[in-house]
């Protein structure tokens, strides 16, 4: 595990920068500390604490609320499966159990060499594209077993993979990275919403529907 | 039919009565022979699970319903090294007043391990009153085969609700006091 | 931030008319229901619910039916609105079934503890689930479980799967406390109250979130497995560990106390009080003198009470004149004052002083002028309603805790502004985010005339003279030279209303009640003749028996006595014959060296006293007294106002202090009365409203610091909350919760000490020295700090206090 350094300081005042209160920071600089050490250890706790002047109680709240944050070293890749109600219909599960056996690893858990963190996730808002497996929080749209295993296989043997939107995977740290620097330049790779995402709009617009006028009430 | 003299008219009670069954009980010569019912409300036991741990855990709720005020606990925590009961409370003190108890029973029923029930004993007379309050050692249940005095451990492997869901079935040999408990009674000034 | 003066009329409020389950009525706009519900005497049920914490809605309990909102609401969340057609369980199905659906919820993953548990007996969830829960639980699955129970610090325990989630004790901390180290982690079924990673809950206040906890989930170490609620028998007590002047209820069981809780007093502590109030009870125990003494061929035996009652009577009658009278700061006022009317009476001596800590003829004075027999005020009224507070030589979390809580929901309700004179930004400070003056110790009195006369204090002045501004002093500004002149002359100019806040419970009424040597009872004046007569008149004597002279304060008798000792002169009469000592420890006095021998040297000594001391073990009488757990008395807290209490332990057989000063008078046939409580109280009562004249405040000029030599430092140093204190032996658990013993400095204080890169450092003085871990703080430069009376680090016994110059050197690292 790296330890946190002054320049990992450095950055957190950095991101402290862009609000207006210093604890408003805590979730990107928790990414930040996990991008550095692969998980939220107690010596990441207590650097956020310190920066933000916040306990580490309070810390440790947000760190263990959300379940981005980890709380063992996640190692390379973090692969996520939906098993949510659509991409369960659509054969999440099956997606799911197959990777499952090739890592060897269940829900939150790493293979044996600690190299896939496997996890369901709920709802990444990609039924369009369901089953939806990710790869460090990147996309990989309408997947099967045998493909979500492929890009296991792939990765394992240390080939470029790209998601299904563009993006090529780097890995679980950088993506951490990038969470608590989202203007790392890498915003406009990938592609526009593809027409499926947009065949409910294209049917409204057809139809010339529109949205209802907000009443009194809900006002 | 002439009328008897009063006199004579009253021993027919006598000689009636003299052919009955005699309702009069030998005691204490004959104590035996007529045992109390089975419900009988008698002198209070502490029971024990059977490995020999102590089933009360101090809650002091039989107090509580007491309504001669005759009963005193006070709670204590199990140690690792000084364990009396399964979980993390016993009954550091247990005293029964019998000169104020009524043996109504509402304890029986407060307690919620079962630990306290009465057996049929009823001889509790004494000469002075010191006597009559009964300590915790004297309300334990005897050590059954297959019990162990406490303090020990709780059979390796179980838990206190193990304990209440009937898995324990007796003590096993290393709850034998060359433990955990032999420190105990190291401490005690007793040799094991 | 405006501040708008506190506005001391009553002022129409604006009203709602709602209707609660039919019944229609007025109330202030803004009220939440459930505080509606409660003035009408409907209850809700709740747990997350308090009235001095912030709404949360977290447990929904409270579920209730307004009319027009198709779901039900949380009442404790809700205020209400003209109109309002509100139904609770009592009239609404709607609201019944949600709350009996919300018990079931909460009772899901609950335990079968009761029978075990501490809070079975006085528990909101039993209590509410018999009254709104539906008796047949339908969960039959198996219930979340976690081990049990876990630290949270050393006194606090925590069983999580009790726990309702209701966050009251993580807002206490947060919101009243300010002490945020306690946060509910974890999401869904899992979610769970917790700390950081070893960084235990060690907040001054931990024990309230117990008494707050609508569960059993937070238990002490202390009491855990103690007694069932209905074994105890509950007194309402004040705390006898600081002049905040707690309401608290003690609660015993067979003679012996199991536990102290905060009792509510919406004037002074309101729900709240501290950890010392809460757990430092069982030194009452422990080192009890349990008989009379007197001493025989050099040794103490036991003796019965007339015969120690005669030996005393006589010494002390062959001193009549020649005796002095220590008392210390521990006595209730009842006691107090019967030490004040015996020295006057029966030993006709002024030579009486409570003070056995740092003190001067320039606090007497002051005390005389500005405190002594007042009426009420400042109050902790005035600090909930004050624009401004200024506090100097007060460290308010460590020395009066509660004054803390009132300064820090100020901050948070109408953004109080604080400032402190302080040679350290301690952690209270900023809790209260009070603008730090940073002020070398012993520069107080400088300080407090720059702002009347400086250049830099127009700002301070300006806020000082706001309506209702407060400025609140410490004891320890007592030693610092002109300091007290100087606050005086500062209140004099500003207007702002000015308190002074001793640390010991027993200082207020022991000034009050006279146990000083220029006063009599009620702030009267000894050279006074006209209050000697009102005085005498109430104690039945002609008023020429009464000593007119103004009296030796303590160091002044210590000092006697060490001069009749050093004359070695058999035939001259000592100036000191014999001393009357109550329950102090020498170790307290700044001079305790020199004490320890005046009560070596001193021809007769007599202690009152609870338990075995330094004072005892010299004396040649000793009477044992009541703790103030058994008896019945008062203390005066540091507003001037009156906190009587009764006896807890009534089984206890142990005498007050008063009722054994009463015995030795009646055997020196000095009219003295029946020295019980309610003698005491009425004379004193009577003797305390008066038009007295007062001494003028005292004109000593103020005087800088003086500058340490290189290696040198001034000491600024006050006793910790919690610490090696006499009252708090006995507790572990509560002592694993103090605050690290460490010396702070500031980092340039450090370099030019040349200790910087230390891990320790020993402070030095001609007597002794002290070493401790470093820690580099907001202090002022020139000054370390460092406790007066921590375990290791016990300033008094090397000759150094508040101001003392000491050396400093490193360890190494």
């Amino acid at each position: 595990m790296n330890p946190l350094t002054e320049q990992t300081r450095a950055s957190m005042a950095e991101i402290i920068h862009r609000y207006p209160h210093k604890r408003s920071a805590i979730m990107p600089i928790l990414h930040l500390a996990q991008s550095v050490q692969d998980e939220i250890t107690p010596e990441g706790i207590a650097m956020v604490a310190e920066v933000l002047d916040l306990t580490t109680a309070e810390v440790n709240a947000v760190a263990t609320f959300y379940t981005m944050y980890k709380r063992s070293p996640v190692g390379k890749h973090h692969i996520g499966i939906c098993t949510n109600t659509l991409c369960a219909l659509l054969g999440g599960d099956a997606v799911y159990d197959a990777v499952s056996e090739r890592l060897g690893a269940g829900h939150n858990q790493t293979d044996v060499d600690g190299t896939f963190w496997l996890e369901r996730i709920e709802c990444q808002a990609a039924c369009t594209h369901a089953p939806v497996m990710t790869v460090d929080w990147e996309f990989m749209d309408c997947q099967t077993p045998a493909s979500a295993v492929e890009v296991i296989d792939r990765l394992a043997r240390g080939e470029m993979v790209v998601s299904t939107r563009g993006p090529a995977i780097r890995d679980f740290q950088a993506t951490e990275h990038t969470l608590a620097f989202p203007d790392d330049g890498l915003a406009g790779e990938g592609g526009e919403a593809d027409a499926i995402m947009l065949a409910g709009l294209t049917v409204a617009n057809q139809r010339g529907m529109s949205a209802p006028p907000a009443t009194a009430q809900g006002a | 039919m002439p009328e008897l003299p009063p006199a004579v008219r009253g021993f027919g009670v006598t000689f009636k009565t003299m052919f009955k069954k005699v309702v009069t009980e030998q005691y204490p010569e004959q104590a035996d022979r007529f045992p109390p019912k089975p419900r009988f409300h008698g002198r209070h036991q502490l029971n024990r699970w059977p490995d020999g741990l102590e089933k009360c855990v101090g809650c002091e709720l039989c107090a509580w319903a007491c309504p001669a005020d005759a009963i005193l606990v006070e709670g204590a925590d199990n140690t690792d090294t000084e364990r009396f009961s399964p979980g993390e409370r016993y009954g550091r003190v247990y005293q029964i007043n019998y000169l104020r108890c009524i043996f109504c029973g509402l304890c029986i029923e407060a307690c919620p391990t079962r630990a306290l029930t009465m057996t049929n004993v009823y001889e509790l007379a004494d000469d002075n009153r010191a006597d009559l309050i009964f300590e915790k050692s004297e309300l334990l249940a005897p050590l059954l085969p297959g019990m162990i005095a406490p303090p020990h451990s709780m059979v390796p492997g179980t838990t206190e609700k193990d304990y209440y869901a009937g898995q324990v079935s007796g003590s096993v040999p290393e709850q034998e006091p060359d433990g955990d408990a032999a420190i105990w009674f190291e401490k005690q000034g007793y040799k094991a | 931030m405006t501040l708008a003066p506190h506005q001391t009329s009553v002022q129409p409020v604006d009203t709602v008319t709602v209707s609660v389950d039919g019944i229609e009525v007025r109330v202030p706009k803004g009220m939440l229901i459930i505080r509606v519900a409660e003035l009408m005497g409907i209850e809700i049920p709740r747990f997350c619910d308090h009235p001095l914490l912030d709404p949360v809605a977290a447990c929904r309990m409270c579920l209730i039916e307004i009319d027009g909102q198709g779901q039900p609401q949380p009442a404790c969340a809700q205020t209400v609105t003209d109109g309002m057609v509100i139904k609770t369980q009592r009239t609404s199905e709607l609201a019944k079934e949600a709350q009996e659906g919300v018990m079931e919820f909460l009772l899901l993953n609950h335990p079968l503890d009761c029978p075990v548990c501490d809070k079975g007996g006085e528990c909101p969830l039993q209590n509410q689930a018999m009254t709104v829960g539906r008796p047949e639980a339908r969960f039959d699955e198996k219930r979340r479980t976690f081990p049990k129970p876990i630290n949270v610090s050393a006194q606090i325990l925590l069983d999580r799967e009790r726990c309702v989630s209701c966050a009251r004790c993580t807002r206490f901390a947060d919101q009243i406390a300010g002490d945020p180290m306690l946060e509910l982690l974890e999401r869904g079924a899992q979610q769970q109250v917790g700390i950081g990673p070893d960084a235990p809950f060690d907040s001054y206040y931990s024990g309230n979130t117990i008494q707050i906890c609508p569960v059993g989930a937070l238990t002490s170490s202390l009491y855990r497995f103690r007694s069932r609620p209905f074994d105890l028998v509950s007194t309402p007590t004040a705390c006898e560990h600081c002049a905040s002047g707690c309401a608290l209820r003690t609660d015993v069981r067979r003679g012996v106390i199991t536990r102290r809780l905060a009792w509510d007093d919406p004037e002074v502590n309101e729900d709240w009080n501290c950890d010392k109030g809460r757990f430092a009870f069982l030194y009452t125990a422990d080192g009890r003198v349990e008989t009379p003494l007197v001493r025989e061929d050099g040794r103490l035996r036991v003796a019965s009470w007339p015969e120690a009652l005669d030996t005393a009577a006589h010494g002390l009658a062959a001193a009549r004149g020649r005796a002095g009278v220590l008392t210390g700061g521990r006595l209730t006022r009842e006691d107090a004052y019967a030490y004040a009317k015996f020295a006057r009476l029966a030993l006709g001596t002024n030579d009486i002083d409570f003070r056995n800590r740092v003190s001067g003829d320039e606090e007497a004075q002051f005390l005389a002028s500005m405190v002594a027999g007042r009426r009420l005020g400042p109050t902790y009224s005035d600090l909930d309603h004050a624009p401004l507070v200024l506090l100097a030589g007060l460290e308010t979390e460590d020395e009066s805790p509660i004054i803390f809580l009132r300064l820090r929901k100020a901050v948070r309700s109408h953004g109080l502004r604080v400032q402190a004179i302080s040679a350290v930004r301690t952690r209270s400070l900023d809790k209260l985010q009070a603008s730090w003056w940073a002020c070398q110790p012993g520069n107080e009195a400088w300080a407090l005339r720059q702002i009347i006369d400086g250049p830099q204090g127009a700002d301070a002045l300006a806020g000082l003279r706001q309506p209702g501004a407060v400025i609140l002093i410490g004891e320890r500004l007592a030693g610092v030279p002109g300091a007290l002149s100087a606050a005086a002359a500062l209140a004099d100019a500003t207007g702002a209303k000015l308190g002074w806040v001793p640390r010991r419970a027993g200082e207020r009424g022991a000034l009050d009640a006279g146990a000083l040597p220029g006063l009599l009872p009620g702030g009267r004046q000894v050279t006074d003749e006209g209050a000697r007569a009102q005085v005498a008149a109430v104690w039945g004597v002609r008023s020429d028996v009464l000593p007119s002279r103004i009296g030796r304060s303590s160091s002044q008798v210590i000092a006697a006595i060490r001069s009749d000792a050093a004359r070695a002169d058999a035939d001259s009469e000592p100036a000191v014959q014999a001393l009357l000592v109550a329950g102090l420890d020498v170790e307290d006095s700044p001079e305790a060296g020199a004490f320890r021998q005046a009560l070596d040297e001193v021809p007769f000594l007599v202690a009152v006293s609870t338990h075995h001391n330094e004072v005892t073990e010299r004396a040649d009488v000793v009477f044992p007294s009541a703790v103030v757990a058994e008896k019945a008395g008062g203390f005066t807290d540091w507003e001037g106002r009156v906190r009587s209490f009764g006896p807890a332990i009534r089984e206890s057989s142990s005498v007050a202090d008063g009722r054994i000063l009463a015995m030795v008078a009646d055997v020196m046939e000095v009219p003295f009365g029946t020295g019980d409580v309610a003698s005491l109280r009425a004379e004193l009562d009577s003797l305390t409203p008066s038009t007295v004249t007062r001494a003028a405040a005292p004109q000593v000029a103020s005087s800088a610091a003086p500058t340490p030599e290189s290696g040198y430092a001034l000491l600024a140093t006050w006793r910790l909350l919690l610490d090696r204190g006499r009252l708090q032996e006995g507790e572990p658990h509560l002592a694993a919760t103090a605050r690290p013993t460490e010396a702070v400095m500031s980092r340039a204080t450090a370099n030019s000490l040349g200790v910087a890169n230390a891990a320790t450092v020993t402070l030095s003085t001609a007597r002794g020295s002290v070493t401790l871990p470093l820690a580099i703080g907001d202090v002022a430069d020139g000054a370390v700090w460092a406790p007066l009376n921590s375990e290791g680090c016990a300033l008094l016994g090397i000759g150094a206090t508040y101001g003392s110059v000491v050396r400093v050197t490193g360890g190494a690292r």
